[in-house]
């Protein structure tokens, strides 16, 4: 069982665990993100002696299950480092995680490219569409994201390339990779 | 366009899902041991996911990597033990509801086996208890019975001896009754054991029962005397005949058995419609012996003594007995008689008329 539900997806992980209440998805998915979970928060038991990992871990989790029966999650990583975000900024406020309209955009467009994959007429259509859309983007980010994505340049490359840090070239990126799905998400209006 | 060609399929990758990394791919991404193409995806996956990034900028500080294995270890653990329990219990309520189940029906199985048993072994035993002979069943009942007519019988007896003594000055007929005496006693026995068979002839049986014994009683009384008598008148005269009249003797001794079951009669008002059946089914008994000499005239003494419907049913019963007997005559006057009394029995009555 436990072999089995290793292999399914996030999404249907969380469907598992709320439809049919199975806790064994639940622990699935919770073993999955566990050494990112331990990894983000080390930072935080460092600066701050007062918690306890004993008291820090079983009660994230325990939020994290309750809010995996009411909250509506697209991406895994995104929801579980909301929540540890917000019970170390606001240990008393249980604030929902809902996704920004950017992030939606993304998440729109990804589903998009995942359905595309087989299905040929579509994936050329999809294609088109984002050639265009990268042909109006601003140069700069057209290059960027030419160079990591469509030729394979490192992060260490491109950031010996540019002299940015890799903080900033992530971010420079990132917001490329906004501006890029703004534009195709608009394509419809533009055209 | 010619140029982009080759490019084509990439500017999909752009907007592709990766996962997160994997617990080995974190490490190994911090000590530079990826592949090309790995390292590629995971640098893609980066720029999307803060997770994954903070992740990263966590772990590539010196003093927390010690920290990061124990503690993903302990929580992995934890999770472990958290789930497990749970499904370990959901697995043992799910087999012993099952096994629930399975006793549920096995106990619906064994109470439907038992009722259905029983109805049967019910039905089986109605139908052997019909078909069987009651014998057992009576004999059972029989004594007590018995015993509350002896008590009944105890009462007789001490009258008797003084209606014995009239018979007792007549020593002429002595010694034809010590004859007629075990005739009667060797008699009695055979229809007794052909009655028990009859269970519809039970109650009759058991006032018959009484009779006996009472006659009995009184018999062995005359034995006694007719021996000393006999004794005693053989000395005189020897030369009487034995044999005066074998079947008027029955009729005098039966005076004897009547008697008793009077006394108690006057006795007790109350149970006077008692005797009058009782003296009516001794009288039946009688009738359906054969011995119908007898018979008539215990139902003239119901005639005469009782009232009610006993007269009728006497009358009616003496008809068939003077009818039985061959004695048309009388037997056609009583039916006359039984249906001048307008009773329950009219019709009978009548319909034995028209036969006749």
């Amino acid at each position: 069982m436990q072999q089995q539900l290793t292999n399914l997806s996030d999404k249907e992980l969380i469907s598992r665990a709320r439809k049919q209440r199975d806790r064994e998805a639940e622990g699935v998915l919770m073993d999955r993100y566990s050494h990112l979970l331990v990894a983000v928060t080390i930072p935080h038991l460092k600066n701050n002696p007062n918690l306890d990992p004993n008291i820090v871990f079983p009660t994230l989790l325990q939020r994290l299950s309750a809010s995996l029966k009411t909250q509506t999650i697209y991406k895994a990583n995104e929801w579980i480092l909301h929540i540890q975000k917000g019970y170390l900024g606001k240990p008393e406020k249980n604030t929902p995680f809902y996704p920004s309209r950017d992030g939606r955009d993304l998440l729109h467009i990804e589903n998009t490219v995942d359905k595309a994959a087989t299905n040929i007429i579509d994936r050329q259509d999809l294609i088109v569409r984002l050639e265009q859309a990268l042909e109006r983007l601003h140069p700069d980010d057209k290059s960027i994201i030419t160079q990591f994505y469509l030729e394979n340049k490192s992060f260490a490359d491109l950031s010996a390339a540019t002299g940015l840090s890799r903080d900033k070239l992530r971010s420079q990126l990132k917001a490329a990779k906004g501006k890029l799905a703004k534009l195709f998400m608009n394509q419809g209006y533009v055209k | 366009m010619l140029s982009s060609k080759p490019n084509n399929d990439k500017v999909l990758k752009i907007f592709s899902a990766i996962r997160c990394l994997s617990r080995d791919q974190l490490p190994r991404y911090l000590d530079g041991r990826l592949t090309d193409v790995e390292r590629h995806l995971v640098e893609q996956h980066l720029t999307d996911c803060d997770l994954c990034y903070d992740a990263l900028q966590a772990l590539e500080k010196e003093e927390n990597t010690d920290n990061y294995q124990d503690l993903t270890n302990k929580l992995q653990r934890y999770v472990h033990n958290s789930i497990q329990p749970v499904s370990h219990v959901q697995k043992v309520a799910q087999y012993t509801r099952k096994e629930k189940n399975k006793e549920h029906l096995l106990t619906y199985f064994w109470m439907v086996a038992f009722i259905g048993l029983g109805i049967g072994s019910i039905y089986v035993l109605r139908g052997h208890m019909r078909n069987q002979p009651p014998v057992r069943v009576m004999a059972a009942t029989l004594p007590a019975k018995d015993s509350v007519k002896d008590t009944v019988v105890t009462t007789a007896p001490v009258i008797t001896p003084e209606h014995n003594t009239p018979s007792a000055t007549a020593p002429v007929t002595h010694p034809a009754e010590t004859s007629a005496k075990p005739l009667i006693a060797a008699n009695t026995p055979h229809p007794d054991s052909a009655a028990l068979k009859k269970a519809a002839a039970l109650k009759a049986l058991q006032k018959k029962h009484a009779a006996d014994s009472v006659k009995k009683q009184q018999a062995l009384q005359k034995q006694a005397d007719s021996l000393k008598k006999a004794a005693a008148d053989k000395a005189k005269d020897d030369d009487k005949k034995p044999d005066p009249k074998p079947e008027v003797k029955p009729a005098p001794k039966e005076d004897k058995p009547a008697p008793p079951p009077d006394p108690p009669k006057k006795e007790t008002p109350a149970t006077a419609i008692n005797s009058d059946e009782y003296l009516y089914k001794a009288a039946m008994v009688y009738q359906q012996q054969g011995n119908l000499g007898e018979a008539i005239d215990r139902y003239r003494r119901i005639e005469s003594v009782s009232s009610g419907k006993y007269v009728e049913l006497a009358r009616y019963q003496l008809a068939i007995c003077y009818r039985s007997k061959g004695q048309m005559g009388k037997a056609r006057r009583m039916f006359r008689e039984v249906i001048r009394m307008e009773g329950s029995m009219k019709s009978a009555a009548q319909q034995a008329l028209d036969s006749m």
